[in-house]
């Protein structure tokens, strides 16, 4: 077993660490509450070269695997931006895994490289408000219309949409009544966000307000054939194979924001003094703060784990979903302390502990719950019935 | 019961714990089992509910059972003061002679349909045993040879698979509920006696035990874990006397409502209590002559006594109708 980063992982973490230094609390606070994107930060980011980090060399990447991608997710999120600045960039740097492996050759020049240099925005639009977790069950229907599809429904939950000019698009091309298998008859489509076509509506909500959640309103978008990823019909599969990496990422955001938590718990704890002393000294206050160091930690070696596994082509659903669990858990958990070590102070936006609180605590939801990554490993794993 | 009464009584309750309360397994003999019982049998409280009004309410039979849950006693005060009279009298049977206590299943839960695969439960001074089947036919069973068991202080018995089983009597629908509510919540009441005693002999222990100089009270960690416990049993007892007074004031289906949230709630806060006083004892916790096992055997099997919480939310989350 070798524990150790490699060089050039080093090496990721440091240039980010440097480069974000200048984007402080205070950035982050005024975004955050003027729901402003973070348009400095991205830029930044896209000028350093970051957002292409998992995209092929050929289409203007790095083409570096998962474990490096978890490693700048993780460092960005950590760097106080916490899931404001890790959803302004998730989806550049992982997202169009499905267009990379599936797409045509035309789909792929023709968007990865604008990816890659941040010239392009883009968001995910597969949830559904009937659909949830339940993919299978959406019903935003692409009717193929000579050389276009016409499509029509709605999405929820659409992070970014706001700010993007393309979508990928998940649709059902035959309804679920029409398959023999429910997840078959879905069809992904990377396209434009046609603003006459599609009502774009912000969920007003509580954190990570600098990046928009919206509602999609779709109405009669024409989508040619040629923005379709892959097969028709085959958009659910294509998905799949995204999902593993789509749990090491969130965890590394989570784990991320985790860690920037429990630094500025620590440092509060060591400065702050009441009753003469500091109260870090207070065995109530230290002991859950080194509680959380255990916890940060043992959920980043199986998170390395998993990235590992993936990187290396082996097996990795048990470990992805495990460190999403863990790290979401974990970072929740330290932002809770740090706001309660801070104690009054940490409802106060001064001292950025509210702000991470409100945005770990969306990690144990999204982009799924801890609930359904234990029907995972229920049923996966150990084999149990399926519970749902 | 007036007031003076019930003190008087609870009391006496607790004048049993000096002379028979154990603190060792190693003292538990059938002999010192038989004087024992026969000094809680001397204070003639089993007609505190068998008659008709009972003598006691359910509040005050559910304080005798946390009195008594609080101290390692040998005693059969649950099954045959509490439990057994409870159901002669909802029967109306105040004829019937002997000393009951009550039949469970082997796994100590509610018996189902049929009077088979039984254990007589607390069942120190007992010479029979009543069990419910779900139809609410009550009928008596005789005694087998001791039984193994986790508590090691409270004594079950098998009951032989060929024995005789005489019938007694059949409970009302509403007498079942109750009976039911009734059994979960003196049983629930001894547990919070149990975990809030433990807890008290932790918080006095870290007062007395030194390290690096200082009461080990005097550390946050042991004061805050000692004080989450003692929230834990808090909760416990107000739910599990909530449940008491439903019994004597609700119909008998809030008050099994009230009791399954009760068992439900102390199977873990009991359990947890008792984890944390554990810890608070360290090492010397760990030992079989020290009282602690002793406890977390009560507790740990009283979480699984008649319901288990796995078994409890479900029949709450139901409608009220289907339960």
């Amino acid at each position: 077993m070798d524990f150790e980063l490699t060089e050039d992982q080093e090496t990721i973490r440091k240039s980010v660490a440097g480069l974000l230094r200048d984007f402080d609390d205070q950035y982050w606070m005024a975004k955050d509450q003027a729901h402003e994107f973070p348009t400095e930060f991205y830029e930044t980011v896209a000028g350093g070269g970051w957002l292409g980090i998992t995209i092929p060399e050929e289409y203007g990447g790095h083409g570096l695997g998962i474990t490096e991608a978890s490693l700048l997710l993780e460092e960005v999120a950590r760097s106080g931006g916490g899931m404001n600045a890790a959803s302004a960039i998730h989806l550049s740097i992982f997202g169009m895994h499905p267009v990379v492996v599936h797409g045509s050759e035309e789909l792929k020049r023709r968007t990865l490289p604008r990816i890659a240099s941040g010239d392009l925005h883009v968001c995910f639009g597969v949830t559904e408000p009937g659909a949830g977790l339940d993919t299978a069950s959406i019903t935003t229907y692409a009717r193929r219309d000579g050389d276009h599809y016409v499509v029509n429904g709605r999405k929820v939950w659409i992070s970014k949409a706001m700010e993007s000019e393309k979508i990928l698009l998940l649709t059902r091309t035959s309804k679920a009544d029409e398959v023999t298998k429910k997840t078959d008859g879905m069809t992904l489509f990377l396209t434009d966000i046609d603003r006459d076509r599609i009502d774009i509506r912000p969920i007003p909500k509580m954190g990570r307000n600098a990046v928009t959640s919206n509602e999609l309103f779709i109405d009669d978008l024409r989508i040619p054939v040629e923005d379709r990823v892959g097969e028709e019909g085959q958009g659910f599969r294509y998905l799949l194979d995204g999902l593993n990496p789509e749990r090491m990422l969130i965890a590394a955001e989570a784990l991320g924001i985790g860690r920037a938590s429990l630094d500025k718990g620590v440092r509060y704890a060591k400065e702050r003094v009441v009753f003469g002393r500091p109260i870090g000294m207070n065995q109530g206050i230290q002991f859950p703060l080194a509680d959380s160091l255990t916890r940060l930690d043992a959920a980043e070696l199986v998170l390395r784990k998993a990235t590992w596994l993936y990187d290396n082509g082996k097996p990795c659903g048990r470990e992805a979903n495990t460190a999403k669990y863990l790290c979401a858990d974990a970072g929740f958990t330290a932002a809770d302390r740090a706001l309660q070590t801070h104690g009054g102070m940490g409802y106060s936006e001064e001292y950025a502990v509210a702000r991470y609180f409100r945005e770990a605590r969306l990690m144990r939801i999204a982009p799924i719950s801890q609930e359904m990554i234990l029907n995972y490993l229920g049923s996966h794993t150990l084999g149990l019935p399926r519970s749902y | 019961m007036e007031r003076e009464e019930f003190v008087l009584v609870r009391d006496t309750v607790r004048s049993l714990a000096p002379r028979y309360g154990v603190t060792s397994p190693d003292e538990v003999k059938p002999a010192t089992r038989a004087a024992a019982q026969q000094a809680l049998d001397d204070m003639g409280l089993r007609d505190l509910r068998r008659s008709s009004p009972p003598a006691a309410t359910a509040q005050e039979c559910a304080l005798l059972a946390e009195e008594h849950g609080r101290h390692p006693l040998t005693t059969s005060l649950l099954g045959t003061v509490l439990l057994a009279p409870e159901l002669l009298r909802l029967l109306g049977d105040d004829t019937s002679r002997g000393t009951p206590t009550v039949a469970l299943t082997r796994e100590l839960r509610f018996p189902g349909p049929e009077s088979a695969d039984l254990a007589a439960w607390d069942c120190e001074g007992a010479d029979s045993a009543l069990c419910v089947t779900t139809d609410g036919t009550v009928t008596r069973v005789e005694l087998g040879p001791a039984a193994p068991s986790t508590d090691l202080v409270r004594s079950v018995r098998a009951v032989s698979p060929g024995a005789p089983v005489e019938t007694v009597g059949r409970l009302t629908a509403p007498d079942q509920l109750r009976w039911q509510a009734y059994a979960l919540v003196v049983v629930t009441a001894e547990l919070v006696g149990a975990a809030g005693s433990f807890v008290e002999q932790a918080v006095e222990y870290a007062r007395v035990r030194r390290q690096y100089g200082q009461a080990i009270g005097s550390f946050q960690a042991v004061q805050h874990l000692l004080a989450d416990a003692t929230v834990l049993v808090e909760a416990g007892t107000s739910v599990t006397r909530c449940a008491a007074w439903c019994l004597d004031n609700e119909p008998p289906e809030r008050a099994l409502t009230a009791a399954r949230v009760a068992k439900a709630e102390v199977n873990s806060s009991a359990l947890e209590a008792v984890y944390a006083g554990m810890q608070v004892f360290g090492g010397i916790a760990q030992t079989w002559e020290h009282i602690a096992h002793l406890y977390l055997r009560k507790v740990r099997l009283g979480a699984t006594l008649l319901a288990t919480t796995d078994e409890l939310l479900p029949a709450l989350a139901a409608p009220e109708v289907t339960r």
